[in-house]
Formats: structure tokens, C-alpha cells, sequence
């Protein structure tokens, strides 16, 4: 028996609670669903939409607004009930776990897709709006736009990340491309030109210098040198959009990607090669997100107006895992709400 | 134009318009009660008889007795024993019917109890709490008050969504002032709910009246401008957005009036349904040259929401000016007018594109267009040729063609979405046909359209790979006398008008679920030329068909579509795909393209000034001044 599960043993039987804390996962799992049937502007929809917290019996618990536009989701490092929600009605703000919300932006920024706070600036915040990029520095109280060096046309934005350890270094995901700022948005550059929209980018857990980004139409790229250069990586098919990339928190090796035409691609050796893990999924795949639990490296998939879908193996074998006939647009692993 | 010469003028346009006996048109049943038959409502009586009303006050009673039959007809059918009869439009009846407000509070707190959400509810809700200002219980105003704090409001993505939702912002927040943000679902207090609502419409009016609407002469959506213009207009306090919003309903009925033929909306829009794009009567547009012009019935039901517009509508005077534009026609006109596209999120150099309509008018048919390409991504009509009918209820009294569209490049073009799962969400958001090969209702990027009064020539250059490589012609099962002619060119009539429709590309006939006919035509070269002419301007059909076949036509395909051809009106036109088109060797000239021009509607291009004229009336709205100016030319 290795020392440190002896240790644990005798740390439990000394103190019970010990151990029943570390087993308490570090992160709640929340999601962006859109339920039910497509939803139409003017019509009363029988599902709650919006965001759900996963409990510890494993069931989701719907929390804040029954709201049926909602996308991207990004929580305050230092304070886990605070959210910022890319909407329909653009950036929803609430300071209270969800209990009071506020539309931070006005008429002029809308339906933006994706919003982040900076972990290195929390009082800022990005938001990725079908017409640019918007800034707040005041934690959503103010907007500002920020695209000088973005196209006047091919600026549509899906996807927005920012380097966690270099501070004012935000990558967007463009119609036209990727663009990098280094500034804090005072000014872009495009590091890599797409034929189509840019749907995900993220940057890797495990080496901050590693960035993958999804695409619509150019398969998925890497970056190994912190979003300057990017390359198309081997093994990935470029034809169908692809939805989104996910790494495992839990081992680096280990990278998912969602896509309605190819379902799930993984790769388990940092990416030399890539797998279809589809066998267990509804035919058709039509996944639409996938997320890793950063605690379990459970694998989620969300499959679209079908359920969520999880696998303990990393895509080999898949059980239904709640949300029936749901549109999942985003996995979010927030601190632990104790 | 004297008043009898005028009677003269509309009695024969009468008589002569009598040929065509079209089937029974379609009447929505009413319970009648037991004791004695109520009158029919307008929409199933006859047919309004279209003489011109010269006195005002009568035509302001007439009005006012449209509006009231509205009312009465909804009012009547509200039983609270049964909530489905008794929905907010009907609280909105009785209460400015000033009827039952014991009823309608109780039915108001039922309602708020499970609000809505998005404008569709809003708008209705802001109807509930203005008109009951004096009438509802105070729990039933605290009932819809509290509803505004307690449901996020969906926004929309569309520029009809945004009317409604801004004005219906902009009312409530002005009916509570002074109130806090955690009052309301914006989290935003009265004050900055105002602001943003004031902010947004200025902004729509300013676009509006400088580069034109997007959602241009809706056939359906008209509706879901006027309501919110109308109830901005009678209860904005501010005299700026009250002037604004009478300004911009003056605006829009104008330009109803200008495109309607005997009362129905025909020829290009920006958005219709796959009823009305061939049935045009069947859609609110109806109901508002009913209630306004009172030439023509209203849609079924008035429309549901023409309800809403009623329960306020005493509040609206129609300038005669406008009457007169939809009633009071001297002559053929050409119509030209700037419109913009949708707004482009990708895929396009510019947000919002410049439409070029054009539209000549007739007393027997009317012939209106753009040029081509997609204006929204769904519901577009590009063209049609409409002929008028004694009674447009149930008869398809249309021609064009399309190419229909299925794509997710156009639609990601306009909406913040994904390639995959639009196509199915646009068949469960109510645009059922939009997946179908054999729909009339939509545009093309693939389309180009040249008009040159009743000329028509619409060309495709369809890629290969394209998901449904054809094109639709609809042919009516109203036509009478279609021949195929050995020319090439199909002849027919529609009513008191003669059709002529040369398609470039073999073809063949496929039925249509209603007695229709579709010319089914599978080359991705392709194209369309219809002339049109008044049938008092040949013999007989025949003669019209030679007139037709001997005019000077040269096409080709290859390697772009493009035509040559001398026009019934005797202009030798020049049209390729993707070329400026030529008019007797001159190039149009877009660029000089006018926010309206016309003998009825005339704007510069960014003027946010409108003059409308008739005869010698004229009426100019400055959205510069916010002022309204009436004129009477002397000596005319």
C-alpha cells in the first residue's frame, strides 16, 4: 500500500470529515441548455431554458433565468456567484448565484456568443458579439467596443479565450480567422486566416503555450507557441464544422472534439492520432458540445435535442445523463458552490 | 381630377373589372346568435364598394365604424367561462369598448400569472395596462406591473422583434417611473429602460428614413410595426417620441397605400408567408387597407392582432393625402424605392445591403420587383405580376418565378448560428416549407431581376451542388386561356389583364396542392421574361400573343444568362446576369437611386424626409424637425 493511502486511511479514522471532503468534487458542473423543441420568438416554451447546476445526486437543477438564448458562460475567479452570460439579449450579469439579474450591455451589443472574464483582471470582461468584440473593465457595468485591427467586415466573433498567464492576451474566433490581441484589445492582428467561422478556441490546461482552436470549415488547429502560429492538426476531418474542443483538465493527453457530422473525435496521445468514439451515441451523432469534468475526466457530450450523454472512458462506451431533448451550447466546471 | 370625372373613371375601371368569376372565396365561420342574425363581419361580408369617400368627416366615420365593428366582433366573442375566447386582445377590446372592467381584471391577474415572453407578449400587455389605466383593478394593474419584474423579456434578432419590444419598453417604463432596477426584468431602472427603449427607436426611425426599412412592405409583419408605432404615438408623454411614432405610422401607410393594388400588398417584399405570396389577400396587410382605405376585405379574423391596432386606432387620423394615393389613382405610375437588406452578420462586404424596388402600377395589374438576391433569408418575394380581382378572397391572382432556397450559408449570412441545426429549426419555428423543393416563398442569391415598368426578366445562375437546382414558376388556376405558343412564350389571362411568361429553359408542369400549377424548370442556367399589358390594349389574347412573339428577343445561357429584347413599350433592354442592365444603351444607374421617387412618394436618399402628394395635396414628414407639414397646391 503506497504511503499516501495509508496516510489517507489513518487521516480518516481520525477525522471522519476529512475524507468525506476530499471526495467533494472541486468544481459543479453548469450548462447553458436551450430545452425542448427549437424555440420561437412569441411562443410560450413548456421547458425551462437557461442555465442548470448539476447536484451530487447527479440530477440538474434548473437556477436563475428561464431564458431560452443563452450561450456562453464565464464566472468570476473570485467570487463563483457571479456570472456573465452571452444572450440573446446580450451580456446577462447576476451577482447573486442567479437570483437578480441585470442586462449589463444596451441595444447596440447583441446576441453575443461568448463571453470571458480575464483571470488575470477580473474586473474585465470580453464578450464575442456577431458584429466584434466588447470590453468592460468595471465588471460588466460598462461596455466598450475593441476592434481596432479587426476586418470592418469578417468580424463575426463565436469564440473568445484569454491566456491565463499573460496578462492583456486574448485570442477571438472570427468569421475571417483568429485574431490575437496582446493589449487588451487596444489593437488585433490576425494570427491565422479561416475560410469560415472560428467556433471554439481554447487553450490547454496543462501548457499554457498550447492553444487548439475548432472551425467551421478548416478542421482544427493547434498552436504550440501561445496563439502566434497555428497549424491544421492530422487526423481531424475538415469538411463539416466542427463545434468545439475540449481538453482533459485531468490528463494531458487526453482531447475531445464535438461535431454534428462526426460526433466525437478524441485523441489519447496528445493528439498524433484521433479516434471516432460515436458507438453507444443516437445515430447521427448531431453533437453539438462536449465538456471533461476537471475532477473526474468524465467526458460529456452534448447530443443534440436528445440528451446529455457521459462516458467514463473517454468516449468508449456512453450512458444518457440527463437533459432529455436539450440543446447544450456550453460546459462550464465553476468552483464548488459549499 | 373633378369629383364626377372621378366616378366616371372608377365606374368603368368597375365595370370592366367584372370578367373574372372566381370560385367562392373562403369565409371564416362565426357563431351567429340564436335570436337574429348579426351582420356578417367584413371579412366574410361582401366585397367594400370602392368609391372614393370625398367628404372627411365621412371618412373619418367610416373609419371610426371599422374600428368599432373590430371591437364589437372580438368583444363579443370574449366569454370568461371559456379564457381561450378571452385572451389579451380581447381584454383590449372591452376595455376600450370601456366594457365589463370588473371581467377584464380578473381575466388580466389570470394572465399575468403565467406571463409570456418576448414582444409578442409585450406589446399586448402594454395594450392591457394603458387602456386600463382607469378601468383595471389595482391589483390587476399590480399584476401586470409585477410581471415586468419577474420574466426576462427575449429580445429577439429581428427588426420587427425589436419595434415591438423597444415600445413596449419605452410605454411601461414611462407608466412606472422612478422605479429600481431589481423591479424590473432588465435590472435596469425606469429611467435607463426609457433611455435604452428612446435610444434604440430613434436610432430604427433614423435608418428607416435614410436608407430605408429592412423588413420592407411586409405583407404579415406590417402588423407588428403599426401596433407598437400606433401605441407609441397615443401614449408616448414625451412630444418628441409621440410625434415620432404618428410620423412613422404615416410613413408606413404611405407606403402601403402606394403598393397596394384595390387594397392588397403585391410585388416585392421583404417578408411574406407561403399563403399570402400567392394569395396576397391573406394577410394583415388586408386588414389595414380595409381599416384605412376601405377597399378591400380584411384577412380572417382581422388578422388576430388587428385587434390591438383597433383597441387605439381612434387615435389615428389617416391623411387624406394617403387615401388618395390607395384609392384615387389618375393614371399609371412608376414607383422606385430604397430599401436595405436584412443585417448581414457574415459572409458580405456591407451590413445591410441596398435594395432597388420598383414597382408600376395600373388600375388592372401591377408589376413590382427588386433586383434580385436575398433581402432575409426566409420569407423574400422578389416579383410578381398581380392582377386585380373584384373579390381577392381564396384567388391566386398572381405570377413569378423563384428559385427556392435551402441553406445554411444564408442563413448563417443572418443569423448568429450554427451551419447544422438551422435548417430543421426553421421548420419547427413555423417556416415549414422552407426544406421544400416545390415552396413560391423566398429569394436567391443565384437570382437577378431587371423591371422595366411591365417587363419583367428575372435570370438564375444556380451553381452546381445547390440544394434544389430548379426553378418555380406559379401559375394560377386563376389564369384563363394559357397557351404554350410555338414562340416559346406562354400567354394567358389574369382578369382584365393579358400575361405573357417566356421561361429560357425547357420545363415542365407539376400540380400544386391547391389546383395551382408550378413550371418546374431544372437547368441551374435559367431564366424568366413576363410582359405584361392591359387587356384593353389588344383585340383579344391572341392578338396580344403576336404582339408578344414578334418583339425582338435574343438570349443565351451560356456561359452567363443574358438578354436582349425590345419590350412591349418598345424599350430595347440589355440584361446579363451579374451586368448593370442597359435600357436603350444607357446603364441604369443604381447610385442615384432615391429613398422614394415617384409621383406619390419622393425622399432623397439619407434625407429622413418623406413628401407624399396627391393631386394637390401634399403632406411632408421631417424626421430632421420632427415637424409634420400639410399643403394644398392652389390653382390645381
Amino acid at each position: 500500500m503506497a504511503p499516501p493511502v495509508r496516510f489517507l486511511l489513518a487521516l480518516a479514522a481520525a477525522f471522519p470529515a476529512a475524507l468525506a471532503n476530499a471526495a467533494i468534487p472541486a468544481h459543479d458542473m453548469v450548462v447553458s441548455v436551450l430545452a425542448g423543441p427549437a424555440f420561437v420568438v412569441g411562443t410560450k416554451s413548456a421547458f425551462e431554458s437557461g442555465l442548470f447546476r448539476r447536484g451530487p445526486d447527479g440530477s440538474f437543477h434548473h437556477f436563475g433565468l428561464d431564458f431560452p438564448g443563452t450561450f456562453g458562460i464565464s464566472v468570476d475567479p473570485r467570487d463563483s456567484r457571479v456570472f456573465y452570460v452571452a444572450s440573446l439579449n446580450g451580456c446577462l450579469i447576476t451577482r447573486d448565484g442567479g437570483l437578480t439579474w441585470r442586462i449589463g450591455t444596451s441595444w447596440d451589443m447583441t446576441e453575443p456568443q461568448d463571453v470571458r472574464v480575464d483571470p488575470n483582471s477580473p474586473d474585465t470582461v470580453y464578450i464575442a458579439l456577431p458584429d466584434g468584440v466588447a470590453q468592460s473593465k468595471d465588471r460588466g457595468v460598462t461596455w466598450t467596443r475593441r476592434e481596432r485591427g479587426l476586418p470592418e467586415r469578417g468580424k463575426y466573433t463565436q469564440a473568445i479565450e484569454i491566456d491565463r498567464n499573460r496578462a492583456g492576451r486574448v485570442l477571438a474566433g472570427c468569421e475571417t480567422g483568429i485574431y490575437l490581441t496582446e493589449n487588451a484589445g487596444r489593437s488585433w492582428r490576425r494570427v491565422l486566416p479561416t475560410s469560415e467561422t472560428v467556433t471554439d478556441i481554447e487553450q490547454s490546461p496543462h501548457d499554457p503555450r498550447r492553444w487548439m482552436a475548432a472551425t467551421q470549415a478548416d478542421g482544427l488547429v493547434q498552436s504550440r507557441d501561445g496563439g502566434l502560429t497555428w497549424r491544421p492538426v492530422a487526423g481531424v476531418p475538415s469538411a463539416k464544422c466542427l463545434y468545439n474542443v475540449a481538453f482533459d483538465p485531468t490528463n494531458p493527453r487526453r482531447i475531445a472534439v464535438g461535431s454534428w457530422t462526426y460526433g466525437v473525435l478524441t485523441t489519447e496521445d496528445g493528439g498524433a492520432t484521433w479516434a471516432d468514439r460515436n458507438a453507444g451515441l443516437p445515430a447521427g451523432h448531431c453533437v453539438y458540445r462536449v465538456g471533461v469534468d476537471p475532477d473526474s475526466g468524465r467526458l460529456y457530450a452534448g447530443v443534440h435535442q436528445v440528451s446529455l450523454y457521459q462516458s467514463g472512458d473517454f468516449g468508449r462506451t456512453w450512458t444518457p445523463d440527463g437533459l432529455p431533448q436539450s440543446r447544450i451550447y456550453r460546459f462550464n466546471f465553476v468552483p464548488a458552490a459549499r | 381630377m373633378k369629383a364626377t370625372a372621378l366616378f366616371l373613371f372608377l365606374a368603368v375601371g368597375l365595370s370592366a373589372a367584372t370578367i373574372v368569376e372566381p370560385p367562392a372565396p373562403v369565409r371564416a365561420s362565426v357563431a351567429a346568435p340564436a335570436a337574429r342574425p348579426a351582420p356578417l363581419p367584413a371579412f366574410s361580408a361582401p366585397v367594400p364598394p370602392r368609391t372614393i369617400v370625398q367628404d372627411a368627416d365621412t371618412r373619418r366615420a367610416a373609419y371610426l365604424a371599422r374600428v368599432g365593428e373590430v371591437l364589437a366582433w372580438k368583444a363579443k366573442l370574449a366569454d370568461i367561462r371559456f379564457p381561450v375566447t378571452f385572451d389579451a386582445s380581447a381584454v383590449c377590446a372591452k376595455l376600450a369598448r370601456r366594457e365589463d372592467p370588473a371581467v377584464c381584471s380578473r381575466r388580466v391577474i389570470e394572465l399575468m400569472k403565467n406571463p409570456g415572453t418576448g414582444p409578442f407578449w409585450m406589446f399586448p400587455a402594454v395594450g392591457m395596462a394603458y387602456l386600463g389605466r382607469d378601468q383595471l383593478s389595482p391589483e390587476a394593474k399590480a399584476a401586470i406591473r409585477a410581471a415586468w419584474g419577474s420574466v426576462m423579456q427575449v429580445r429577439g434578432d429581428t427588426e420587427n422583434h425589436w419595434a415591438m419590444y423597444y415600445t413596449s419598453l419605452y410605454l411601461m417604463a414611462q407608466l412606472y417611473p422612478n422605479e429600481p432596477g431589481s423591479s424590473w426584468y432588465t435590472g435596469k431602472s425606469s429611467e435607463e429602460n426609457l433611455a435604452e427603449a428612446r435610444d434604440y427607436l430613434v436610432h430604427w426611425m433614423d435608418i428607416t428614413t435614410t436608407i430605408g426599412q429592412g423588413e420592407f412592405n411586409p405583407t404579415g409583419y406590417i402588423t407588428e410595426y403599426a401596433i407598437p408605432m400606433l401605441f407609441l404615438a397615443t401614449w408616448a408623454r414625451d412630444p418628441a417620441m409621440r410625434i415620432r411614432g404618428r410620423m412613422t405610422l404615416d410613413w408606413l401607410f404611405a407606403d402601403l397605400a402606394a403598393n397596394t393594388l384595390n387594397g392588397e400588398l403585391r410585388g416585392s417584399n421583404a417578408r411574406t408567408v407561403d399563403a399570402s405570396v400567392v394569395e396576397h389577400w391573406r394577410d394583415h396587410a388586408s386588414f389595414y387597407s380595409w381599416l384605412l382605405f376601405g377597399n378591400i376585405p380584411p384577412n380572417p379574423s382581422f388578422g388576430g392582432f388587428g385587434v390591438y391596432f383597433a383597441s387605439a386606432a381612434a387615435n389615428y387620423e389617416l391623411p387624406e393625402v394617403i387615401y388618395r394615393i390607395a384609392v384615387d389613382r389618375d393614371g399609371d405610375y412608376v414607383q422606385r424605392d430604397l430599401k436595405r437588406t436584412r443585417r448581414r452578420w457574415r459572409h458580405s462586404d456591407v451590413l445591410a445591403a441596398p435594395i432597388y424596388k420598383t414597382s408600376y402600377m395600373r388600375r388592372n395589374y401591377a408589376v413590382g420587383s427588386y433586383q434580385g438576391g436575398v433581402a432575409d433569408p426566409i420569407q423574400t418575394h422578389t416579383w410578381d405580376v398581380t392582377w386585380a380581382v373584384p373579390d381577392p378572397r381564396g384567388v391566386t391572382n398572381t405570377m413569378f418565378s423563384m428559385h427556392p432556397v435551402s441553406s445554411p450559408y444564408d442563413l448563417q449570412t443572418y443569423f448568429a448560428e450554427s451551419p447544422d441545426s438551422m435548417i430543421p429549426a426553421m421548420v419547427a419555428e413555423r417556416k415549414p416549407t422552407y426544406d421544400l423543393p416545390d415552396k413560391f416563398l423566398g429569394s436567391s442569391r443565384f437570382e437577378r431581376v431587371f423591371q422595366d415598368r411591365d417587363t419583367v426578366i428575372a435570370l438564375y445562375d444556380i451553381p452546381p451542388g445547390t440544394r434544389f437546382p430548379h426553378i418555380n414558376g406559379f401559375f394560377s388556376k386563376f389564369l384563363s386561356g394559357v397557351t404554350q405558343d410555338k414562340s416559346g412564350w406562354i400567354f394567358a389571362r389574369g382578369g382584365n389583364a393579358y400575361l405573357a411568361y417566356r421561361p429560357l429553359a425547357a420545363y415542365e408542369w407539376r400540380p400544386t396542392p391547391k389546383g395551382d400549377r408550378r413550371l418546374y424548370s431544372p437547368h441551374l442556367k435559367n431564366g424568366t421574361i413576363v410582359q405584361a399589358a392591359d387587356a384593353g390594349e389588344f383585340a383579344d389574347l391572341a392578338a396580344f400573343g403576336r404582339a408578344i412573339a414578334a418583339l425582338r428577343l435574343a438570349y443565351s445561357l451560356e456561359p452567363v444568362p443574358t438578354v436582349s429584347m425590345r419590350t412591349l413599350r418598345g424599350r430595347d433592354v440589355v440584361f446579363t446576369y451579374g451586368r448593370t442592365p442597359v435600357v436603350d444603351g444607357v446603364p441604369v444607374d443604381y447610385s442615384k437611386w432615391k429613398l422614394y421617387e415617384g409621383p406619390y412618394l419622393n425622399a432623397e436618399k439619407g434625407s429622413r424626409r418623406l413628401t407624399i402628394t396627391h393631386g394637390s395635396l401634399r403632406r411632408v414628414l421631417d424626421f430632421n424637425t420632427l415637424t409634420i407639414s400639410d399643403s394644398v397646391t392652389s390653382g390645381r
